[in-house]
């Protein structure tokens, strides 16, 4: 995307001076190539500076991403704002959920219904009431509470614990020589050819025979035996690391477990900790695993999209509150995104362009 | 001056541990009659360890992937549901399969167990064969349809967003490779859509396209009970083209009457926004590191013998970007065949106008709403799946070698 019009390289008619030019063409046509000279094009009238051409490229890219990236940001916004809204059955126009919001109004309700409401009303009303009855399953209150608490143990454990079980395999697979290393690997990465659906049925049994289910271990365990995805990509990342260190450290007397913590954990820090994130938005947002595996009215062991959708289940057509679980399911990812967006991203370009 | 000494002295220690090449360092290190040993420790310390970091890898896939899928197929093959006093290994091993055959099925058509829940398979093929051919009736809109043909047609139909979402994110993509100032803030902000949950913005997308919602107020079609319905799937609710266009209520061809075709279309095509809305930013980074990569040498090279852009991009640019678009292609129509979550919520539920191929998987082999949850059924559904999209991977590959030649 270099140039736009024709390529001011190329000479005006014979080598004609701006005046006779000007004397040529029409006064039209000559100050419409003036006003396409303006903004980057060439014509046979005027010749675009090379700058000037580049400037009105620039502005126009920056018109089109900022225009993508309001398509992209605002709808967070809108829930942000619509959050905050005390409204039920929403079918006015006028509603906070029917226009497109800018700022965070208190209420669209008639003012005899907002009596006892405030800015917080949805926010207080998600933490302190439940949403899903049964004698052993969520518990009526509180439910947010611990539908957050359920998703921090799934998020956490399992991805802590894995990470490290892929980094010790991706250790032996780039660093350590040992008879049928090349043939587990091909066999281990073959896995991920097998679509998860098509085996979740026969898990779930599994789990079920396992007595994994309700006491929701069938989300934490698995996790914790590691991916190869995770290690392939910590793999290739150690590739990169010269091996001297390993020999130095071995001929020190270091044991490979030894090796293993002290030197691998710390250099390959960068390529886990981007696997660590990855895995945790992944975990985080696990809406399927829970919603498969766990039945509400007989565990309480759901995680934080499940229950977010028992909520509006239960909740018809107010979606408010839903909405204020919807922020605050979406912010802590946020958050960890934004702090870490440059190991993430280039995490996500080194994985993209190795393909 | 001690210390460097002592140093150096360690330093030629350590050669002389690694290799033996000085003799004297040697001896007195390491005994003579141990020379050959240190080696074959080492190689012995090597398998070992090499072994044991592998190990809790290697026991999770097999015993999460490898073993499930066998256990898959073999259930798939047979007659077990989840209400049996036996558990899936002890039916499978201990000859539960063996049972007699028996054909009677009960209203749904499905197997009937008995008070135990064990019962032979009617057939060994007899889940696939279902699998194809099961028909379903809809009472509402007297309908009756293939389930998997009306469901595989939803999977697919999904995937209008993959070439729409490779367009755009290509386009984006472009635009954030030029030299610009805040490329990468621009990356940052269209990849939000991706860390945020799916839940999350489908509850933000039900709103938009509620009937009275944003979406059609901005294009004049919002009313109570009148605005155009995106994505009502009640029983009554669910439009057809019989309604929608004047005069054709009388029609009765199936266009007209079967809301598959209109209702569901509908309800699909805020989907396929929705996924191509969430999916763009990731695709979009693919493409930006794949730009990065086109050789700038050639470009320049193009640029001097008077290509324009619009050249440059299609002969010098897209080559080079072959690899990565064919590897988008084939990760995006892998997990377009196994879309579930979009669809479901998006609904409260399962529906034959909306619902992919993989809620027939949780229909069948999780979901009690028959009465029982036929693992069996469900297995089988899955391989069917897995036989899918490993074919149509292969014919990418087949396609993709032929482009080669």
């Amino acid at each position: 995307m270099a140039k736009y019009g024709t390529n001011p390289d190329a000479p005006l008619p014979g080598s004609a001076s701006q005046e006779e030019i000007r004397a040529y063409y029409s006064p039209l046509r000559y100050g419409w190539g003036a006003f396409c000279a303006f903004f980057g094009f060439s014509t046979r009238t005027h010749r675009a500076s090379k700058k000037r051409a580049k400037l009105v490229a620039d502005i126009v890219t920056y018109i089109v991403l900022l225009f993508g990236a309001f398509l992209m940001v605002y709808p967070f916004w809108w829930m942000v704002a619509g959050s905050f809204a005390m409204t039920s059955g929403f079918t006015g126009a006028t509603d906070m959920f029917n226009r497109l919001v800018w700022w965070p109004e208190f209420t669209t309700l008639s003012p005899e219904a907002q009596t006892g409401g405030n800015l917080f009303y949805n926010y207080t009303w998600l933490f302190t009431s439940g949403f899903q009855g049964g004698s052993n399953g969520m518990p009526q209150v509180y439910s947010y509470w611990i539908a957050i608490a359920n998703n921090l143990l799934y998020s956490v454990v399992p991805v802590a614990v894995g990470v490290i079980t892929s980094a010790s395999a991706a250790f032996a697979f780039s660093k350590i020589q040992w008879i049928g290393r090349n043939a587990v690997f091909f066999v281990l990465l073959a896995a991920v050819m097998v679509p998860g659906p098509s085996i979740m049925c026969t898990q779930f049994v599994m789990y079920n025979d396992m007595h994994w289910r309700a006491n929701g271990l069938c989300l934490i365990i698995p996790g914790m035996f590691g991916s190869i995805m995770t290690a392939f990509f910590i793999r290739q990342f150690l590739f990169g690391l010269p091996t001297s260190i390993i020999e130095a450290a071995k001929i020190d007397g270091a044991g490979y477990f030894r090796i293993f913590v002290q030197f691998i954990l710390p250099l390959a820090m960068p390529a886990i900790m981007a696997q660590a994130l990855l895995s945790f938005m992944g975990c985080w947002n696990n809406y399927m695993g829970s919603f498969i595996m766990i039945d509400p009215n007989t565990s309480s062991m759901i995680n934080l999209p499940h229950a977010m959708y028992l909520l509006t289940k239960n909740l018809g057509e107010n979606m408010a509150p839903a909405i204020a679980a919807s922020v605050l399911c979406v912010l802590p990812v946020m958050i960890l995104f934004a702090c870490f967006q440059k190991l993430i991203i280039g995490s996500l370009m080194l994985t993209g362009s190795k393909e | 001056m001690e210390e460097q000494v002592t140093m150096e002295a360690e330093e030629s220690a350590i050669e002389s541990g690694a290799v033996v090449t000085d003799a004297a360092y040697a001896t007195e290190a390491v005994p003579k009659t141990k020379q050959k040993k240190p080696i074959n420790q080492q190689k012995l310390q090597d398998n070992i360890w090499g072994w044991l970091f592998c190990l809790p890898l290697i026991v999770g896939t097999v015993w999460f992937v490898y073993v499930a899928l066998i256990l898959a197929l073999l259930l798939s093959f047979t007659n077990y549901n989840l209400g049996t006093s036996q558990s899936m290994m002890e039916y499978l091993f201990s000859g539960g399969w063996k049972l007699p055959r028996d054909t009677s099925l009960d209203a749904n058509g499905l197997p009937v167990y008995g008070s135990d829940g064990l019962i032979g398979r009617p057939d060994l093929f007899w889940w696939y064969r279902r699998v194809f051919t099961h028909t379903e009736t809809n009472t509402s809109f007297n309908v009756t349809y293939n389930e998997m043909g009306y469901y595989l047609f939803n999977t697919v139909f999904y995937m209008i967003g993959i070439p729409i979402g490779m367009i755009l994110s290509m386009f984006f993509a472009v635009c954030m490779s030029r030299d610009i100032k805040g490329g990468n803030v621009f990356r940052v902000l269209y990849y939000l859509p991706c860390v945020a949950s799916t839940i999350a913005i489908v509850y933000t997308f039900k709103i938009m396209f509620k009937e009275t919602g944003v979406i059609n107020q901005i294009l004049g079609l919002a009313g109570e009970d009148t605005g155009f319905r995106w994505m009502d799937q009640g029983a009554t609710r669910a439009q057809v083209w019989g309604e929608l266009i004047p005069g054709a209520g009388k029609k009765t061809g199936d266009f007209y009457t079967n809301p598959f075709w209109c209702q569901g279309i509908f309800t699909k095509l805020v989907i396929i926004i929705m996924s191509v809305w969430k999916g763009l930013g990731g695709t979009i980074i693919l493409y930006v590191a794949g730009l990065s990569g086109v050789n700038a040498a050639t470009k320049e090279a193009a640029q001097i013998d008077g290509a324009n852009g619009w050249q440059i991009f299609w002969k010098v640019t897209m080559p080079d970007l072959y690899p990565v678009i064919f590897y988008n292609i084939v990760t995006s129509v892998i997990g377009g065949m196994q879309i579930y979550a979009e669809p479901v919520l998006l609904n409260n539920g399962e529906s034959w106008l909306t619902s992919g191929y993989v809620s027939l998987i949780w229909d069948y082999g999780i979901n009690t709403r028959l009465g029982n949850a036929y693992a069996s059924a469900g297995a089988a559904y899955g391989m069917v799946l897995a036989v899918m999209i490993a074919i149509l991977t292969l014919f990418q590959f087949w396609l993709d070698s032929r482009n080669k030649d």
